[in-house]
């Protein structure tokens, strides 16, 4: 009897003890559920991976242009999860492209697991022609583009990659991996609170919703709204606050702020779509009406609210075109139609263009469609803005 | 030898130092969510207005849903991580079976109970798994998660429904003695848990369970059948807090579980309801809903930075159940 109840006591403490890192970790968790570019660009700490990029270059004499039939060409598209409207529209896009040039594209999702996304690479490249494979990926963070990228150049595959790329490494030293390409962040920012000030008439006071807060999305998105700023001494920023990029804590941090700072908030900014449907919510439950509302990431619910005029703007980086050009680009190389080597070096890791999308221009952006003139081998590049900074 | 006089056993006069220890339990964390309050109306007086109070309660009610499902499978001494991914399938079953922007459907409030009976038979599928297969349930309701994940994205197809019926959407809008719909449909929910919890048979049964499965098994009842309806039973729960995520986002999104599954069991167990089962209960996980619903509203409303919320908070949780354990730590003479 005494025995049993110490054990049942003990069993207490240590569950007790388990509490501490159980809080921790919902405290801590910063949630994967994040719907769209954002998470697409997680930031990792820019891995040591220069030795690696040096050693890798000899490997490809192979086949620096492709030569494949091109109708026995392999379209692979991966993403994170197909539980979102941003990664399902990019495969959608891709599955478009490939129609277009009388192929199908294999469709992979790896759950936001980068065991799982490196598992994939390997399967697809160890089971096709790899030759004649293309990969327009979408690595889980940083630190995963280079592996990828290795297994690709190692099998003469061809591969385009988005979003995270750790910023010590060249793309040019690959000759397999074609190009990488991103959005400039702190441009987008910037745009919907320029966007945001001139409904506001210029002067006024925001709040700001970050995303989370150690993401490379949301430290250059926030610079891009500090820079607007500073340059418009009308606006005050009355708060900052983190809700995760998450349209849930978006709506409970907004009803916060709105009984913190009540009828003084002209403005909010938000780090993504999500947040700011979320902001929307919360001004709807609270009556309130007038308040400007500007995102990130044109999800299909964020575009119509900007066209029913109840959210100021938000940009697209136009998922569709992102699911299609990777493959294009790859098509392109494998074919021989592109010759990787003679790319300039602009071409090989550049900024995307994106779309500012506001109540003017929304319509355009309900039902986004591609043009397939876009994914000629010759016009492959032309929504290239910029190296990458 | 059952397992009531084991629980009195520990209560006996005899033994002052142990019923100091169970009082502080049971009453540490309220003492700590009146500290916390307190706290916050000195320092803010945005904290301590009326429509703040609304606020607090209103941004609690889905965690409280979820916290009084998983208190029932905590007070087993079982766990369950299935919250988020039942979340995620009954939030796009509700949105496609309302009103909504994909499909022609309207069932209205029946399509709110599909949803939670959907969350049931996701419950029950967990606990029979658990029983009849003799899986832990910790990789039971991992695995159950991963399917509602996988049901929820097929539902969801690529494009998001939105909610057009004006009756769900009213639950977080539409007040009734000042505090929404939602709010009052949480409080009903939290008095519903603790008398099922009290006055049933399967409440009584699953901290017996907690306590002492075998003694119970000894004393002749079959323990099988209430740990499976116990699992269901948090299901329901689960189910009714997408439909009320769902009401408060206006569209049924796939991340509608979001960090519920943790939330809810860091809420319960700083409540007072322990992991290992058999103490605690719905009023004990309430209180631990409001601890962490009031912290991180008054963070924000001090004007504690963003970049070191999420900092503090952890140290008050961690700082309570410390505290909460210590007139404990005699008895533990080993702790892992």
């Amino acid at each position: 009897m005494t025995i049993q109840h110490r054990t049942r006591r003990s069993g207490q403490l240590v569950a007790v003890l388990s509490l501490g890192a159980l809080a921790l970790a919902a405290c801590g968790s910063s949630t994967s559920s994040s719907t769209s570019s954002e998470a697409a660009a997680s930031s990792a700490a820019p891995a040591a991976s220069a030795p690696a990029a040096s050693a890798a270059a000899p490997a490809a004499s192979v086949a620096a242009a492709g030569a494949c039939d091109p109708s026995k060409v392999v379209l692979i598209g991966q993403v994170r999860n197909e539980t979102n409207p941003y990664e399902a529209a990019w495969l959608d896009g891709g599955d478009a492209y490939a129609k277009q040039v009388g192929l199908t594209q294999q469709r992979l999702t790896y759950g936001g697991e980068s065991t799982k996304q490196q598992e994939q690479i390997r399967q697809v490249l160890a089971t096709g022609d790899a030759a004649c494979t293309v990969l327009n990926v979408l690595p889980n963070g940083d630190s995963d583009t280079l592996p990828i990228v290795k297994a690709a150049q190692d099998a003469g595959a061809w591969v385009v990659t988005q979003w995270n790329k750790p910023g010590d490494v060249n793309v040019p030293d690959y000759d397999h991996w074609i190009s990488h390409l991103t959005y400039n962040g702190k441009e987008s920012g910037k745009q919907i609170a320029e966007a945001m000030f001139a409904q506001m008439g210029g002067k006024g006071n925001i709040v700001a919703l970050q995303g989370i807060l150690d993401t490379a999305a949301a430290k250059d998105r926030f610079a891009g709204l500090q820079e607007a700023l500073a340059a418009n001494p009308g606006i005050t920023l009355l708060d900052d606050q983190t809700a995760d990029f998450s349209r849930d804590k978006a709506l409970a941090v907004t009803k916060t702020l709105l009984t913190k700072h009540g009828d003084q908030i002209n403005g909010i900014w938000t780090a993504n779509d999500d947040m700011a449907l979320g902001a929307l919510q919360a001004l709807d439950a609270a009556g309130k009406t007038g308040v400007a509302v500007a995102g990130i990431d044109a999800v299909p619910e964020a575009v119509q609210a900007v066209s029913d005029g109840k959210m100021t703007a938000t940009v697209s980086s136009d998922g569709p075109w992102q699911g299609a050009i990777g493959l294009a680009i790859g098509y392109c190389a494998a074919t021989g139609q592109l010759d990787v080597a003679s790319l300039s070096p602009e071409n090989r890791a550049f900024f995307a263009k994106q779309f500012l999308i506001t109540k003017d221009n929304a319509a355009d952006f309900l039902a986004p469609k591609a043009d397939p003139a876009d994914f000629d081998c010759a016009n492959v590049f032309n929504r290239v803005v910029g190296p990458i900074q | 030898m059952t397992v009531q006089s084991m629980e009195s056993g520990t209560r006996t006069k005899g033994r002052p130092a142990h019923a100091r220890g169970d009082l502080i339990q049971d009453f540490g964390p309220a003492a700590a969510l009146v500290a916390l309050v307190a706290i916050f109306a000195m320092v803010s007086p945005q904290f301590r207005t009326v429509s703040n109070l609304q606020n607090v309660l209103d941004s609690a009610a889905v965690l409280a849903v979820v916290t009084v499902g998983i208190t029932f499978v905590l007070l087993m001494g079982s766990i369950d991580l299935s919250a988020t991914g039942v979340m995620a399938a009954c939030a796009l079953s509700v949105s496609l079976l309302v009103a909504n922007t994909r499909n022609s459907l309207d069932l209205g409030i029946a399509g709110v109970v599909l949803a939670i009976l959907m969350g049931g038979a996701f419950g029950l599928l967990s606990g029979l798994v658990f029983v009849v297969l003799k899986v832990p349930s910790f990789m039971t309701t991992l695995g159950v998660a991963a399917i509602g994940i996988g049901v929820a994205t097929v539902l969801f197809s690529g494009i998001q429904p939105s909610i057009i019926d004006e009756s769900l959407l009213g639950w977080a809008s539409n007040r009734v003695l000042g505090f929404t719909q939602m709010t009052i449909l949480a409080a009903i929910c939290v008095i519903a848990g603790w008398a099922i919890q009290r006055y049933t048979r399967l409440g009584r049964y699953a901290s017996a369970i907690g306590g002492g499965e075998e003694v119970l098994a000894l004393s002749g009842v079959r323990v099988g059948p209430y740990k499976v309806a116990v699992f269901a039973l948090a299901g329901c729960f689960y189910g009714l807090a997408a439909a009320m995520v769902t009401s408060q986002l206006g569209s049924g999104i796939v991340q509608a579980g979001g960090d519920y599954t943790f939330a809810a069991i860091t809420a319960a167990v700083v409540g007072g309801t322990l992991l290992s089962g058999g103490r605690g209960g719905v009023l004990h996980s309430t209180v631990g809903v409001l601890i962490i619903t009031v912290l991180a509203n008054g963070l924000i409303l001090i004007g504690v930075s963003p970049y070191v919320q999420r900092g503090v908070q952890g140290l008050i949780v961690v700082i309570a159940v410390g505290a909460a354990a210590w007139p404990l730590r005699r008895r533990m003479t080993v702790v892992k």
